[in-house]
């Protein structure tokens, strides 16, 4: 349904509508350069600090003298910092988090678009502003509850990867609810009926109805739940403490802490690294993306 | 309801087998321990565990993390028998009621005084030290030849060095940073808590705004005035600019020096210069080990740390991987490295930083109270006043 | 057309279904629930919390009225979600305004019953009296005993919870082996040192009276002499020092004496009101509040309204099809959400550097012949610190732009960019408050993050430039977090949690009122209309 209407989109825009004036696209992307310009360039030097062997922060060149991959060798080999143990563990939480996250968003969401209940424009009200609570003390009771948790099973305790998911699910109820309610909102209830009047239980609807025609907007809670997750880093490196357990985000952190100067290079060719598996994923997912949106947003 | 019975059943099997441990317990040792001390804590916990049959599990754990983590677990009564940290964690962990006094017994005599000295709370010894650090002058020895003494010999030096159209300068410290300024403001009678008729520390009685401490601020803002040091220069940009050869001298520590070999500068390391000819004395940092005051195993955790830690050998290993100069005299001595010597000197004449918990509201006051004078925005005098105005107003209010 | 050979589909499959996914996965849910609380029952009562306990009741049968009861049915697709929000997020909320009637932080962690028995536990080396070299006996009921030899040769046998010298004890010593060492102590036999190691932990806990003192284990192989420093009074309230002969009387917790000397360990305790109290009348909070204050809402509001403005410009830039490469510009435009804030801001501080930094060096020495002190003068600091959050910010809106763009009829916003004038307008007047009213939740929840933005001006600022003269050590870019938290955690003597939460609490309050009003004035409460 959403490929035939951007095609749709699409067609009508293709029309000759304006003849194509050369001079209004250049212009644009000159101001997309532009824009760009201001984008890349810090990123451009920690491209090239990881590439410079020299390894400094500051005062670097933007085209390393003697360029050479050694950061990344040297992010790979040293004992010290397990890095693909780091990004194996940041895609394990994210992904699962993420995932489940979807599937808690979708469920509320579709409760909020679809049931009158008592208390929902409140409770609708309540998950946006709940979210602003200032989580600074937060961190001492997530870490004394999931201490206590890992008292009685230990797989989901301090150090481990399922207790750090727990935690990551209690955001999946935020601004993104409102996203998929919207979006649901947007979907004809005529499809419903007709079923229900089969004697379709309304988990059978969601599931059988809603899930499939809503994929775009599920994709984006995806995308930006895992998004965040990916870089969350605060919460983690309070729950997480071996070497070998930590995140990505938490294991770069505590190995600059004191020598942050000493392995900028090995550090900046990390966050590359780590960057790298976003992009292609948002590329990936880009289309879908931005059509989930277009509906999510609609009022 | 077949299924649902099964599945209770699973799940109690699976519960009952995953309820796990994170605590004391006893007859067992957990080591709370970062990821350089761990290896070498599990190494020597095998050597225990063959010789006692005592389960020794080491649990790797952030540095910075430690203290924190324990003031949050300690209540439950829950959390290692013994952990490693900073001297200046002492106060904090003392009246959070976290740590328990160690007993070193004949051994005390083997270690730095001032480790020891750090490491005392009242009359109490609360920690085996195992490391010593401070910061010293380090000076790159193609642009100074020789090493300054005094101030004065610095400042000629600076001079001769600083070309502003190549952006090479004599002199920087990390600005604004109280910890790498305090050996200046303390050469001529600056101190951050005066000390009671009994030697401990009086939190009332600061002396960041003394003359001498004026004076040392007064000697770096006539650096900037000469050129001879650029001002808003941070711990990193420091690092690096002495890196590439553009700057002569910096107050640092050991933490640069495996970094500095790499980048291939010949360097040196010394006592900072004297101010009229007092010596300039930095804080002295000490890192040990400590013993939980909810720990089950005390005597157990004594006996290791006595039998197995307390070693020529052992402390002798945690020097090599920690590249800090040891605090336990045997190991010391056996120590070659001139530059680790250095640091051992620059520590033993430098002043325990204050470990009592009001130390906490002395650092933004006073890093504020230097970045305004190196701004120029204030004079010193005016600057360290208002700032020993805030702390004692912090410590006060905190009272009440 | 397809919509209808899927509700066919679907009807065949509700008409053949012997499978009811409903019912199952309700059985699961309530099965596991059920399991889980059942086998955490027994624990918790075993162990004697009963709070947790009771929650756990009250939880575990609103569980199952949440899958019986076709009232609560709504609730059945929220309750996962609202499972991990009232465990993460909520009972944190709750645990924060617990602790800001607390005096809870560096000093007061410890309930006050461990810190009485942390006193009165610390016995007191007494050096005037003799070590002992102690031998370990164990009889086969498990009961200890342990043979003393002080220096002097004087033997002690102590058992039982005291100790007695040798002569009056009537306990024969052996020699089964002939060796010259006793290996035998009346019905007791010698226990060898690894045995000992391992029930050490019992035996640290054995004191046994002698004289005035108690003798106790001090390395597995002596004995010291000690006496007690404390003794806990209930009568008074107050612990005793034995040897100063000093009563600390228990207060706002601590133990404080007549002559206001505190013992060290302080314990934990409801304070009531105190930490709020302390909020508004304590100058160091009113003081810069109004500066601070005002900093905060200029901070968060640029910071929507510039991420917003470029974000939107470039979701519409993008959006035209016509555009060459724009799937890559997309993709590139999103670099900055991709890397850890924390590389980038540092990468930041660096190239706003006065002295050394790009920024100054290739564009403003070459381009003006001045360097700008960025991250020394108040003005130049706040300008970095929105210039890396606009960077950092971007990117979000441009994704949420994209996509609320696409449902406003295409002409309109290609009309918009290329009509000229006419298009500007038509953009300004019909598109952008479309727009805006679509976006009013996420900009409300962006304002509200930017609100309490602490990471960032931590990471680039930390607050800094310093203002001289403050009564309290403030700075330019210090938002209301960044400013309170520090106020909590660098005061007096260390962390101030109970402060921490007042603070949380109230910036909270400040936070929902600004959010409910623009509720209120946006309508983002509005239901949607549904397309037909």
């Amino acid at each position: 349904m959403n490929k035939e209407s951007l095609k749709f989109l699409t067609e009508v825009k293709k029309k000759p509508r304006f003849t194509p004036q050369t001079w209004s696209q250049l212009w644009k992307q000159i101001v997309i350069w532009v824009i760009l310009a201001f984008v890349l360039y810090p990123i451009a030097w920690v491209i090239s600090a990881a590439f410079d062997p020299a390894n400094t922060i500051v005062g670097q060149r933007i085209i390393p003298k003697n360029a050479s991959f050694i950061n990344f060798i040297r992010l790979f080999d040293s004992e010290l910092q397990p890095f693909t143990s780091w990004l194996l563990n940041t895609f394990k939480v994210s992904l699962t988090s993420s995932f489940l996250g979807v599937c808690i968003t979708a469920l509320v969401g579709y409760a909020f678009s679809r049931m009158r209940f008592h208390g929902r424009k409140t409770g609708l009200f309540a998950i946006l502003l709940i979210q602003m609570f200032p989580q600074m003390l937060a961190l001492v009771a997530i870490y004394l509850i999931i201490f206590w948790i890992g008292h009685y099973f230990s797989s989901f305790g301090l150090d481990t990867h399922a207790g750090l998911t727990l935690v990551y699910l209690g955001g999946a109820m935020g601004v993104n609810v409102w996203m998929t309610k919207n979006y649901f909102d947007t979907i004809p209830q005529s499809l419903e009926e007709s079923a229900k009047i089969d004697g379709a239980t309304p988990f059978q609807l969601f599931v059988k109805i809603i899930l499939p025609l809503t994929r775009p907007i599920l994709v984006v809670v995806f995308f930006l739940q895992f998004m965040s997750n990916y870089s969350e880093y605060v919460l983690a490196r309070v729950l997480l403490a071996t070497n070998e357990n930590l995140t990505m985000a938490v294991g770069l952190q505590t190995f600059i802490q004191d020598q942050i100067s000493q392995r900028w290079g090995v550090f900046s060719a990390a966050a590359l690294i780590g960057a790298a598996p976003v992009l292609i994923l948002f590329w990936v997912l880009q289309n879908q993306l931005v059509s989930g949106l277009t509906r999510g947003a609609v009022k | 309801m077949k299924r649902r019975l099964l599945l209770v059943l699973g799940l109690f099997l699976c519960l009952t087998v995953l309820s796990g441990v994170y605590a004391s317990e006893e007859g067992k040792l957990l080591i709370w321990a970062d990821d350089t001390r761990s290896p070498i804590l599990q190494e020597v916990g095998r050597k225990f565990t063959q010789k006692y049959h005592i389960n020794i599990e080491v649990q790797e754990l952030n540095f910075r993390e430690i203290s924190n983590q324990l003031s949050i677990v300690g209540p439950s009564g829950k959390g290692p028998d013994i952990l490693i940290g900073a001297h200046d964690w002492l106060g904090q962990l003392v009246v959070n009621g976290l740590i328990e006094p160690v007993d070193l017994g004949d051994k005390k005599k083997d270690f730095a005084p001032v480790a020891i000295s750090a490491f005392s709370w009242g009359n109490e010894l609360y920690g085996i030290p195992y490391a010593v650090e401070s910061i010293g002058l380090i000076y790159n020895k193609k642009l100074v030849p020789k090493a300054p003494n005094t101030w004065e010999e610095l400042v000629a030096i600076g001079q001769k060095i600083t070309d502003p159209k190549k952006k090479q300068w004599g002199f920087v410290l990390p600005q604004p940073d109280p910890y790498h300024t305090f050996p200046l403001m303390a050469a001529g009678g600056g101190y951050v808590f005066g000390k009671n008729t009994d030697g401990t520390l009086n939190p009332m009685d600061i002396g960041l705004n003394n003359s001498g401490a004026v004076r040392g601020m007064e000697l770096l803002l006539d650096l900037i005035k000469k050129g001879i040091m650029p001002t808003g220069i941070d711990a990193t940009t420091m690092a690096t600019l002495f890196k590439e050869g553009k700057v002569g001298m910096i107050i640092s520590g050991p933490w640069y020096f495996q970094d500095f070999r790499t980048a291939g500068i010949d360097f040196g390391f010394t006592v900072i210069p004297s101010i009229n000819g007092k010596p300039s004395r930095p804080f002295t940092g000490v890192h040990g080990f400590m013993v939980s005051s909810f720990s089950k195993n005390k005597l157990l955790a004594q006996a290791f740390l006595n039998e197995f830690i307390v070693t020529k050998e052992v402390m002798y290993l945690l020097y090599e991987k920690g590249d800090r100069p040891p605090a336990y005299l045997p190991a010391l001595h056996k120590v070659k490295n001139a530059d680790i010597k250095g640091i051992y000197d620059s520590a033993s004449v430098g002043v325990p930083m204050p470990s009592i918990p009001e130390m906490n509201s002395v650092w933004s006051a006073w890093s504020n109270a230097i970045e305004v004078i190196l701004n120029g925005t204030q004079a010193p005098q005016g600057a360290l006043d208002n700032a020993v105005g805030q702390i004692k107003t912090a410590i006060e209010q905190a009272k009440k | 057309m397809r919509t209808q050979t899927r509700l066919k589909r679907l009807e065949k499959f509700f008409a053949s279904s012997s499978l009811n996914i409903a019912l199952l996965s309700k059985l699961i849910i309530l099965g596991i629930s059920n399991a889980m609380a059942l086998w955490a029952l027994t624990v918790l009562l075993a162990e004697g919390h009963y709070l947790i306990f009771t929650i756990l009741v009250v939880g575990a049968l609103l569980i199952d009225y949440i899958f019986l009861s076709e009232r609560a049915y709504p609730l059945r697709f929220i309750f996962p979600g609202l499972f991990f929000l009232l465990l993460m997020v909520v009972f944190p909320i709750g645990f924060t305004i617990y602790v800001s009637f607390t005096n809870y932080g560096t000093g007061h962690i410890l309930p006050k019953e461990m810190v009485i028995k942390q006193y009165t536990d610390r016995l007191m080396l007494d050096e005037g009296h003799p070590t002992y070299k102690a031998q370990i006996f164990k009889n086969t009921a498990g009961e200890f005993a342990f043979l003393l030899t002080a220096p002097t040769g004087e033997q002690l046998v102590a058992v039982d919870k005291a100790a007695t010298p040798l002569t009056e004890a009537g306990i024969k010593l052996e020699d089964s082996d002939g060796d010259g060492k006793v290996d035998r102590l009346g019905e007791y036999e010698q226990e060898s040192i690894l045995n000992i190691f391992s029930s050490l932990g019992k035996l640290e806990n054995l004191t046994f009276a002698y004289e005035d003192r108690l003798l106790k284990l001090r390395t597995p192989e002596t004995f010291g002499c000690y006496t007690p420093r404390y003794q806990y009074d209930p009568s008074q309230d107050a612990l005793i020092d034995l040897q100063t002969q000093t009563t600390y009387f228990a207060k706002d917790g601590n133990f404080t004496s007549v002559t206001g000397k505190s013992l060290d360990i302080g314990y934990q305790t409801i304070v009531g009101w105190r930490n709020f109290q302390k909020l508004f009348t304590d100058q160091r909070y009113s003081a810069p509040f109004l500066q601070v204050f005002v900093w905060t809402l200029v901070f968060a509001f640029l910071s929507v309204l510039e991420t917003l403005g470029l974000g939107l410009f470039l979701a519409v830039l993008l959006n035209d099809p016509k555009l060459k490469l724009r799937r890559l510009y997309r993709v590139l435009m999103v670099i900055p959400y991709a890397i850890p804030a924390f590389i980038t801001c540092l990468v930041w501080r660096g190239l706003f550097n006065t002295e050394v930094g790009i920024i100054n060096n290739s564009i403003f020495l070459p381009l003006f012949g001045k360097a700008l002190p960025w991250l020394q003068d108040p003005f130049w600091a706040k300008v970095a610190i929105l210039i890396v959050n606009l960077w950092l910010g971007f990117p979000y809106m441009m994704l949420i732009c994209s996509g609320a763009l696409q449902s406003i009829p295409g002409e309109l916003y290609e009309a918009a960019m290329v009509d000229g004038a006419n298009g500007w307008y038509r953009f300004r007047r019909i598109t952008l408050p479309l727009l805006l009213s679509q976006l009013m939740p996420l900009l409300i929840s962006s304002f509200a993050f930017n609100f309490n933005n602490f990471n960032v001006i931590y990471l680039v600022t930390r607050g800094r430039p310093a203002i001289p003269g403050s009564i309290t050590p403030t700075g330019a870019t210090d938002i209301l977090i960044s400013y309170t938290y520090r106020m909590a955690f660098e005061g007096g003597s260390g962390g101030d949690y109970g402060l921490a939460s007042a603070v949380s609490l109230i910036i909270f309050m400040i936070i929902s009122i600004i959010t409910w009003i623009n509720f209120k004035s946006t309508r983002a409460l509005e239901e949607v209309p549904q397309y037909e």
